[in-house]
């Protein structure tokens, strides 16, 4: 038996996007934080999501196969020239 | 209006990191509880925020009040509650803990949750102390208990920091301590 | 929506239409890997997503002189290479239904449920095995840390994967995937939650 507001940690971690992306509800943000002031795991949970998606940021955008580039770049060429 | 904030070390917002200044307005530009605005407790939310620092600080402007905080469109500290320290943050699991016993202490599987606050206030985890304290009597006494609890909760903390807390008359006297 | 084009967007427009290389070349350098990750959401092999992003950069080039700036560069380039892709996956014989885009779980939790206490306990739902603070933070800085999130990534399903690259490697904001990916704001948090769950996941290991 629990009270409706009251959220448990396993629920807590699937709002930790909606929360990031401010699109919880007003009742909800004031449940999720509330929750946070005494559970240092979900604490921990929420930075450690806030380092994933910073060092997310920081892997190289990545590049197609060469073979695959130059095909490209013969298209350009071809529609270039047409 | 007066009102209490806690904050992080160094005068810090526990959620947005903001670098609160003492002693100047703070204008946040609108009010949109829980997105915008200046978010601070009512004597009777102060259970369900506790923080490392408490402050005192003043709202201005159109106060919204919520279930458990008050929005403002601006605000200032005023001062840093110096009562609020581990000595009394201690005695507040104390007194959580023994609320609970005497609530729930002989009860077959209840009381398992005096047991756990008693753990937890000694392992420093007071605000957890706190909540189980609240569970505890929800579960024996059903949602208004917790209200109760937390309401008991904040006449404690108004009593021992000298705050003006007129609108949590107890209903009962109020248990020695 | 009504957009502005970035001063960005309308150089490369405008080199792209004046037949610029370098233009074109810093598009396909810009945008090329992300395109493909969008291509393998609906066609079944990788060999057949070079084939879409081919593909969809010719009609790129077609209809650059159609392209009239109301919706940013990217999201128009992505939005071909997600219709081309779709179209494709639809002639083969293996169709992708969009329930399969990686959301296959739905409501399947994203931590394992072992992690947390069950429901005959006294605090049901709260954590038995938290998470530790992450020490020394300096490790997530460095290459290693890159190269296991890389493989995370790599392994995700496909729209997961799409998903996150588009929004935390490459930095579009949640509409332009949304619009680029035809998806719901809804849809596109659930990909996203999903797929960082995973990542961060990985990092936990790798920082244990």
């Amino acid at each position: 038996m629990r009270l409706d507001r009251e959220l448990a940690c396993q629920e807590v971690v699937e709002l930790v996007t909606a929360y990031l992306e401010d699109a919880l509800s007003p009742e909800d943000r004031e449940r999720f934080e509330e929750h946070l002031v005494f559970c240092d795991g979900c604490q921990n949970y929420l930075e450690q999501m806030r380092d994933t998606i910073a060092a997310t940021g920081r892997v190289p955008v990545g590049a197609l196969p060469a073979a695959l580039e130059e095909q490209l770049l013969e298209a350009f060429r071809g529609w270039r020239s047409s | 209006m007066i009102a209490y904030k806690f904050l992080r070390p160094g005068g810090i917002a526990p959620y947005t990191g903001f670098r609160w200044p003492v002693g100047d307005w703070v204008d946040a530009g609108g009010v949109d509880p829980c997105r915008t605005g200046i978010h601070a407790c009512a004597v009777r939310d102060l259970p369900i925020w506790m923080g490392p620092e408490l402050w005192e600080i003043e709202l201005a402007g159109e106060i919204a009040v919520q279930a458990r905080k008050l929005v403002a469109p601006r605000g200032r500290l005023l001062r840093r509650l110096d009562g609020w320290n581990e000595g009394l943050i201690r005695d507040f699991g104390r007194a959580c803990v023994r609320r609970t016993r005497e609530r729930v202490g002989f009860l077959p599987v209840l009381s398992g949750y005096a047991f756990d606050a008693d753990r937890l206030a000694g392992l420093g985890r007071v605000p957890l102390a706190a909540f189980a304290a609240a569970r505890a009597a929800e579960l024996r006494d059903g949602p208004a208990a917790y209200e109760e609890e937390r309401r008991l909760q904040a006449i404690w903390l108004a009593e021992r920091l000298g705050l003006e807390g007129g609108d949590l008359q107890a209903k009962k006297p109020p248990l020695a301590v | 929506m009504e957009q502005v084009p970035s001063p960005q967007d309308a150089r490369l427009l405008e080199g792209l239409r004046a037949g610029d290389e370098a233009a074109f070349v810093a598009l396909m350098r810009e945008y090329g890997a992300g395109m493909l990750r969008v291509a393998m959401m609906y066609v079944s092999s990788r060999a057949v997503a070079e084939e879409v992003v081919q593909e969809a950069w010719l009609g790129v080039l077609k209809g650059i002189g159609r392209f009239e700036g109301r919706s940013s560069l990217k999201t128009w380039l992505f939005r071909i290479v997600a219709n081309t892709a779709k179209t494709r996956g639809m002639r083969e014989s293996r169709s992708i239904p969009f329930s399969s885009l990686g959301d296959d779980a739905g409501a399947e939790p994203t931590v394992d449920p072992d992690r947390f206490l069950g429901s005959g306990e006294r605090f049901p739902g709260h954590w038995a095995l938290p998470p530790q603070a992450w020490a020394p933070e300096g490790r997530l800085l460095s290459q290693e840390a890159l190269d296991v999130i890389e493989r995370a990534i790599d392994r995700l399903p496909p729209a997961q994967r799409a998903v996150i690259s588009m929004r935390d490697v490459q930095g579009f904001t949640s509409e332009e995937v949304c619009n680029a990916l035809d998806l719901t704001e809804t849809n596109q948090r659930v990909l996203l939650h999903r797929a960082r769950a995973k990542v961060r996941d990985a990092l936990e290991e790798y920082m244990r």
